[in-house]
């Protein structure tokens, strides 16, 4: 009895970790919550007025009471169901996310490999996406897609690589993301490490491509591909691309923290989620809304050339000083 | 494995977020390039030709300034020309600066409004608002001289609707001065913007032979180094009067383009500056004979290029033929060209670099 007692008691953890905090509801509003900031803040920087800040909250509702269209000819089980695909990902992802001070995730699986891994899903969803809706737009959105995706998921393995070797030094590499986290309030954030700074720069870099936002917007080009994959989505599906983008905004915003600065305050957790919010915040105003209202949409040949050139060598940069140093 | 490479046909419009008007580009596209382009149009016609033949000389000033928005005054000023000379009416000084105002304000106001597109193509949409709101000061213009901020309905046969007084004067010198520091701001922008260079330049491109083989007007022509300007070529109005350099761009391609229409808007402003300073006293309109049968041709540099007005009457007071041929009908030949080869992310842009104008083309 006393086994199925504890596997009970894990298996509502593991449900909470996953549908309540950090993943699930959590990330979910928060992500809603920083995209609806995000827009306001765009907008009161190009003189606008701008969205309530609760406006993705009432498009995502709204978009959930509307009727879903599968275009003819489309693979409806794949069509339908890629938006989940994307959304299941993510919230495991945030469910295995530690908020320094609060809470260690999903500990037996807080691992940075299976972020890698699960981190490109809601891409391969929008892939799924854009290759089943049939469109040539879709098409497009697809090819550009794939080739983002492996012009910025580069430079993020050498970030990840120089983290782990870095926490693991000398003999391994250490890829949990709580012995991370506990390493560097131990021994200082790696955001202010100058061996880790260039890792950092190549983090930033790595952040507007995986969130799609300019100038790395081009799978889901607007005035080039009117929104590439999901120009055939209505109704709960796009709701489902949308609420996937809000909780992977807080996953790779989380993460950025957790791996550069995990840092606590003293005061327990009603201070600690509040300064990991203000800290993911803090990112995305570097990262995605600054970036965002001063530049341009740049070509996807141009995006693949800058990744390559830069973030790539500077993450490299900080893998050889890591290893140099160990 | 055959020959034949895979090609996709891509709908780029009739509705597209990036055009303002409905046309269908029919793409063939191999991966992101673009290997060939028809056109089909025709979406917006409103037969406004056979229109004109419906109405009196008078009423037809009221329809022709509605066949366009942004060209809105270029078309009624086209139309009266072309009465004018058909029954010798000989415009008064004053009148003829007027109307050269209202085009030089509508020319800044729609030269700014295609750059300012340019910037919501390529996604740059903090430049979009910004350029759109430099923008705003000519609209002020408009309304406070004209009281409306599109069709400003300046022209009548034998003149115009709207005289200038001292305060007026004045206010369009605040709003210009104003305008003339926004704007170099932005041509500095445009000029040196990485980014923005980085997706126009060598974009679009389209030789000074093409050029003159398709016959291209207006700054499609002058951004591929062709001198051509009816206010210059075939001077009308009192753009003789007003000393004005041609300015053309060497590069060929849609930055040129755009940096042609931002330089213009920029000399524009110092024409109207000109046009404040000498604008003689006396009448507005001429009185009017009556219109013999007959036929005349007007030419106007509208915003998009050379406009073209033919009228042919007969004793009555309704035009036998009203036929116009618009600077857009002549540039969209050279969207094939520009797009030979482009890539899938350059179609609206090269599109919206000839500032295609289709209700002026379909009318």
């Amino acid at each position: 009895m006393h086994d199925l007692g504890s596997f009970l008691m894990q298996t509502l953890q593991g449900l909470f970790y996953l549908l309540i905090f950090p993943g699930g509801l959590f990330a979910l509003s928060l992500g809603l919550l920083f995209k609806g900031v995000d827009r306001k803040l765009e907008a009161r920087f190009q003189r606008r007025v701008g969205p309530p800040i609760l406006q993705p909250f009432i498009d995502c509702v709204k978009l959930a009471g509307k009727e879903e269209m599968v275009p003819r000819g489309a693979p409806r089980a794949y069509f339908v169901y890629a938006p989940l695909l994307g959304l299941v990902g993510m919230a495991v992802c945030a469910a295995l996310l530690p908020i320094p001070g609060v809470t260690h995730g999903m500990t037996d699986m807080g691992d940075l490999l299976v972020y890698f891994y699960l981190m490109p899903v809601p891409a391969f969803a929008l892939m799924m996406a854009g290759s089943s809706s049939g469109s040539p737009f879709g098409a497009l959105g697809f090819s550009r897609e794939m080739t983002i995706m492996l012009a910025y998921e580069i430079p993020l393995l050498l970030v990840i690589l120089a983290v782990a070797l870095l926490v693991g030094a000398p003999a391994s590499a250490e890829f949990s993301l709580n012995e991370i986290v506990e390493f560097q309030l131990a021994n200082g954030s790696f955001g202010l490490n100058p061996v880790m700074m260039p890792a950092l720069l190549a983090y930033l870099m790595f952040l507007p491509g995986t969130m799609g936002v300019p100038p790395f917007d081009i799978p889901e080009a607007e005035t080039e591909i009117l929104e590439g994959p999901l120009l055939e989505y209505s109704g709960a599906g796009l709701a489902f691309f949308s609420l996937t983008s809000a909780i992977k905004s807080i996953v790779v915003l989380g993460l950025g923290v957790v791996l550069f600065f995990p840092g606590t305050l003293p005061g327990g957790i009603l201070v600690n989620i509040p300064w990991f919010v203000l800290k993911c915040f803090m990112l995305m105003l570097v990262a995605l809304t600054f970036v965002k209202v001063a530049s341009a949409r740049i070509r996807i040949d141009q995006a693949f050339r800058f990744y390559i050139k830069y973030p790539t060598p500077l993450a490299a940069l900080s893998l050889i000083l890591v290893w140099v140093s160990r | 494995m055959t020959n034949e490479r895979q090609t996709l046909t891509l709908p780029v419009g009739p509705l597209h977020v990036a055009l303002e008007e409905p046309v269908y580009y029919k793409a063939r596209i191999e991966g992101e390039r673009v290997r060939s382009l028809s056109l089909v149009m025709g979406y917006v016609h409103r037969g406004m030709e056979a229109l004109a033949g419906k109405r009196n000389l008078f009423q037809n000033v009221v329809l022709t300034e509605r066949v366009c928005s942004l060209c809105s005054n270029s078309h009624p000023l086209a139309y009266c020309t072309a009465v004018e000379n058909l029954a010798d009416i000989a415009v008064p000084p004053r009148a003829q600066y007027l109307r050269c105002l209202a085009e030089e304000v509508k020319r800044i106001a729609s030269h700014l409004f295609n750059v300012g597109i340019m910037a919501h193509v390529i996604g740059y949409k903090s430049l979009f608002m910004h350029v759109m709101q430099v923008r705003e000061t000519m609209q002020d213009i408009k309304e406070t001289v004209y009281g409306n901020r599109m069709d400003v309905a300046a022209n009548c046969i034998g003149g115009v609707k709207c005289d200038l007084d001292g305060e007026l004067a004045t206010f369009i010198r605040a709003g210009l001065d104003k305008l003339k520091k926004e704007l170099d701001e932005i041509i500095r922008i445009y000029r040196h913007d990485k980014m923005i260079r980085g997706r126009t330049v060598g974009v679009g491109q389209i030789s000074p032979l093409d050029v003159v083989r398709l016959g291209l007007v207006g700054p499609v022509a002058r951004g591929s180094g062709l001198p051509v300007d009816v206010r210059r070529d075939s001077p009308y109005a009192a753009y003789p009067e007003l000393d004005f350099p041609v300015i053309t761009e060497d590069g060929c391609d849609v930055h040129a383009r755009a940096m042609v229409r931002l330089r213009e808007a920029r000399e524009s402003i110092a024409m109207v500056e000109r046009i404040l300073d000498k604008l003689p006293a006396g009448a507005t309109t001429a009185p009017l004979p009556p219109i013999p049968a007959g036929e005349a041709v007007a030419r106007i540099e509208a915003p998009r290029g050379e406009l073209f007005y033919y009228l042919r009457t007969d004793e009555s007071d309704k035009p036998l033929r009203l036929k116009w041929r618009v600077p857009s009908y002549m540039n969209w030949e050279a969207l094939p060209v520009m797009m030979k080869d482009c890539a899938v992310a350059d179609i609206s842009l090269i599109v919206n670099s000839i500032d295609p104008c289709v209700s002026c083309t379909e009318r």
